[in-house]
């Protein structure tokens, strides 16, 4: 597993120079890379090094930086070794390449961070509308939505969760019922 | 109709006492709770001694099982199966969710209180509620319905405006038509 | 002569459909020409609101990722924490871990069984199994108590240990599954109308099955022998003896025939896992949650669930909340992309089978 990392930083520096690895002691390793060599990395991985399986890609929002940070994680059958893909981009401009022509179940990632983030993917086909009806406002998964306070002005919120108190006999009470001794014993 | 008030009241009776040992169930399940379904209605549970059972239509259940947490996008779809639904109907929230939000009061996505948006009948609480509790959910239901207090209906169609409000007030483009009787 | 396209809506209210999502269809006669599915019915968001729990807070949301079967979700994340903060497992929480995953996948197959059957109209072998997976229900809640959530795995550990006897109790509830196993094969595997609404419908083929992205048992069903218990193995599934039942074929009778012989496999392990089990503590202390912070970094942990991978990313940026906790399902890559393809060319009446045999679980895509 080692030689394999190790070669494959060598193989992949030689195309790539501007690349940074990490290497953990278990079988992952890390890359870096500005965000125009992503879908060339990743298809050189694919067609040449046997990385066939893209498992995940995911996006962290990193406000204080103002920066989106997208992960794309394959994985090889033959190495048995996770790749994480790591790139940064701008929060104020966020745009990222599609990459669905290589694997086509990215399309669906793509089109969940899109609606999520608010970040466009050039060239991505798909519907506008994924998880959400009728949003408009913020991408929700941004840092600077606050769900709370949007929860709690559009939705009711019904009294008595706030202090979380015990509201059985109250309720025992309104309905006409007891509260049976063996859960009495259970009250706060 | 009968005019007299006292055979109002058997033909009432023996009206009740049908439509509580007939209880059919839309197949709609609307959130996680639709798990413990299955189990409620197979061999060891067996809710069908009671009467109850499924339906695969709308326009043929009595009775609206709102298994958990109901998103805007699901809550819309939900009010349409409703209004489509013939009299009598009955609703059962299911799960602490539909009670006060549970554990998602904060999410941007669900409606934290059902009565807000829909009649309900019976609340059953747990997350998720055991195949003995939606049992007793349902005998309460038969209950209220032997008792003639099952009125959600009625109270729905009472209360038309208020409800609309509520519906309309996180629901934000309203595509559907008005309420036909 | 052509006959005009129609467009067909199934879902999100429809007996058939495995969940609460959509397929809006275009259909020519009974054949599909084209499918869309619109998800998002059950989107509750647990990811941004993750970020408002603590470590502890947010694992308790996980398990409600994926309604058959929460505890892969859980597993899943309690590693990926364990990962990031290189905090150990003891053996003894290792083998109850697999104990609990392997009992979870055999109750989900059996939910399986109900559903695929019931979508081609066998309703005996839905009472049958479901009715029998209250046996391993009942298992779960002497251990866990809980019947569906257990929230049992949790980062350092598992939450309880064993009751006293609870192995016999196993064996003896593993012995009667496996007999009752034969009943449900000759029911549904000898049934003529099983095989001919199965056999040759959904084809996926190899090449497709890589260039689509497709995990778990419809992969295996294309001959391919993936499994991540023996490729990336975690918790003690390197020390096992097991199978991985590989077919040829890629329809929904090869998918089928897989998934009923990971019961066999699971209830194999399950029998080595009580047998082996070490003593000891089954849990290494976690800190006081309100306090627990974890050193910036990220990580990704992946399972083998019933359905295919599971993965979970999560990232940290040293304070006492996840900075994102984003999980991967099988279903996010079965339930839109591959079924959109999948139907073309189907007919109407398949769809609720090609859907039980790909595993579509919407609260997995949606989240």
């Amino acid at each position: 597993m080692k030689e394999n990392k190790v070669k494959l930083a060598k193989y992949l520096k030689e195309h790539f120079p501007a690349i940074i690895e990490k290497d953990y002691n278990y079988n992952r390793i890390d890359f870096s890379i500005n965000r125009e060599l992503v879908p060339s990395v990743l298809r050189l991985l694919k067609e040449e090094s046997g990385y066939i399986h893209l498992s995940h890609i995911s996006c962290v929002d990193w406000l204080e930086e103002e920066e989106f940070e997208l992960v794309f994680i394959i994985w090889s059958p033959v190495d048995k070794i996770k790749i994480l893909i790591h790139t940064r981009i701008d929060r104020n401009n966020p745009v990222m390449d599609n990459i669905d022509k290589i694997w086509r179940q990215a399309n669906t990632y793509e089109r969940e961070i899109k609606e999520m983030y608010g970040i466009e993917f050039t060239g991505l086909e798909a519907a506008d509308e994924f998880l959400l009806e009728d949003w408009n406002g913020m991408p929700p998964m941004r840092r600077d939505f606050d769900t709370a306070a949007y929860a709690s002005n559009k939705y009711y919120n019904r009294p008595g969760r706030e202090d979380a108190m015990d509201v059985r006999e109250e309720i025992a009470r309104h309905s006409g019922e007891e509260i049976p001794d063996f859960a009495k014993k259970y009250s706060r | 109709m009968i005019n007299d008030k006292n055979s109002q009241k058997i033909v009432d009776h023996i009206h009740n006492f049908a439509r509580k040992h007939s209880l059919w169930v839309l197949a709609y399940g609307t959130g996680c709770g639709a798990i413990e379904i299955p189990p409620t209605m197979t061999s060891r549970y067996d809710a069908e001694r009671l009467g109850v059972r499924g339906a695969a239509t709308p326009r043929q259940a009595d009775l609206l099982l709102i298994t958990g947490y109901l998103t805007t996008k699901t809550l819309k779809r939900v009010i349409r199966v409703y209004e489509q639904m013939q009299d009598p109907k009955y609703v059962i929230g299911f799960g602490s969710c539909t009670i006060n939000g549970g554990m998602y009061y904060d999410s941007y996505n669900t409606i934290n209180a059902l009565d807000r948006y829909l009649p309900v009948d019976v609340y059953i609480n747990g997350c998720m509620p055991r195949p003995e509790a939606v049992i007793a959910g349902f005998t309460k239901l038969q209950e209220l319905i032997t008792a003639g207090k099952a009125d959600g209906a009625a109270k729905y169609k009472e209360k038309l405006e208020w409800y609309r409000k509520n519906q309309k007030n996180v629901i934000p483009n309203w595509t559907m038509p008005e309420y036909n009787w | 002569m052509r006959e005009k396209a129609t467009t067909l809506y199934i879902g999100p209210q429809h007996p058939g459909i495995t969940g609460n999502m959509m397929i809006r269809l275009k259909v020519e006669g009974d054949t599909i020409v084209k499918a869309i599915t619109e998800v998002g019915y059950l989107h509750r968001s647990f990811e941004k609101l993750a970020e408002r729990r603590n470590w502890l807070q947010a694992f308790t949301l996980m398990c409600r990722f994926c309604v058959p079967e929460p505890d892969p979700v859980e597993e899943t994340y309690s590693r990926a924490v364990e990962l990031l903060e290189g905090r150990s497992v003891p053996d003894r929480a290792k083998f109850l871990r697999v104990l609990v995953l392997e009992l979870a996948r055999i109750s989900s197959q059996l939910l399986w069984y109900g559903g695929q059957g019931a979508s081609l109209g066998l309703y005996t072998i839905g009472q049958w199994s479901v009715g029998d997976r209250n046996y391993i229900l009942d298992l779960f809640e002497e251990l866990t108590g809980a019947r569906v959530y257990h929230m049992y795995i949790w980062p350092g550990g598992v939450r309880r240990d064993m009751p006293e006897g609870f192995e016999k109790r196993v064996l003896k509830t593993m012995d009667y599954l496996e007999g009752r196993l034969d009943e449900y094969e000759a029911l549904m595997f000898d049934n003529a109308i099983f095989k001919k609404r199965t056999q040759g419908i959904a084809i996926i083929d190899k090449e497709k099955a890589i260039e689509w992205g497709v995990v778990g048992p419809p992969l295996r069903g294309c001959g391919i022998k993936s499994d991540i218990r023996i490729d990336d193995p975690y918790e003690v599934y390197e020390h096992l003896d097991f199978e991985i039942p590989v077919y040829e074929g890629g329809d929904i009778w090869a998918r089928a025939l897989v998934r009923r012989d990971e019961i066999r496999q699971s209830i194999r392990i399950v029998r080595q896992v009580i047998k082996e089990m070490p003593g000891g503590s089954y849990y290494n202390k976690v800190p006081n949650p309100q306090k627990w912070t974890i050193q910036k970094g990220d990580a990704y942990a992946r399972t083998e669930a019933v359905r295919g991978e599971i993965g979970f990313y999560v990232v940290s940026d040293g304070s006492n909340h996840p900075r994102r906790a984003h999980m991967r399902g099988a279903a996010y890559v079965h339930g839109i992309t591959l079924l959109e393809d999948i139907l073309k060319g189907a007919n109407v009446a398949d769809v609720s089978s090609i859907m039980n045999s790909l595993g579509t679980c919407p609260p997995e895509i949606e989240r």
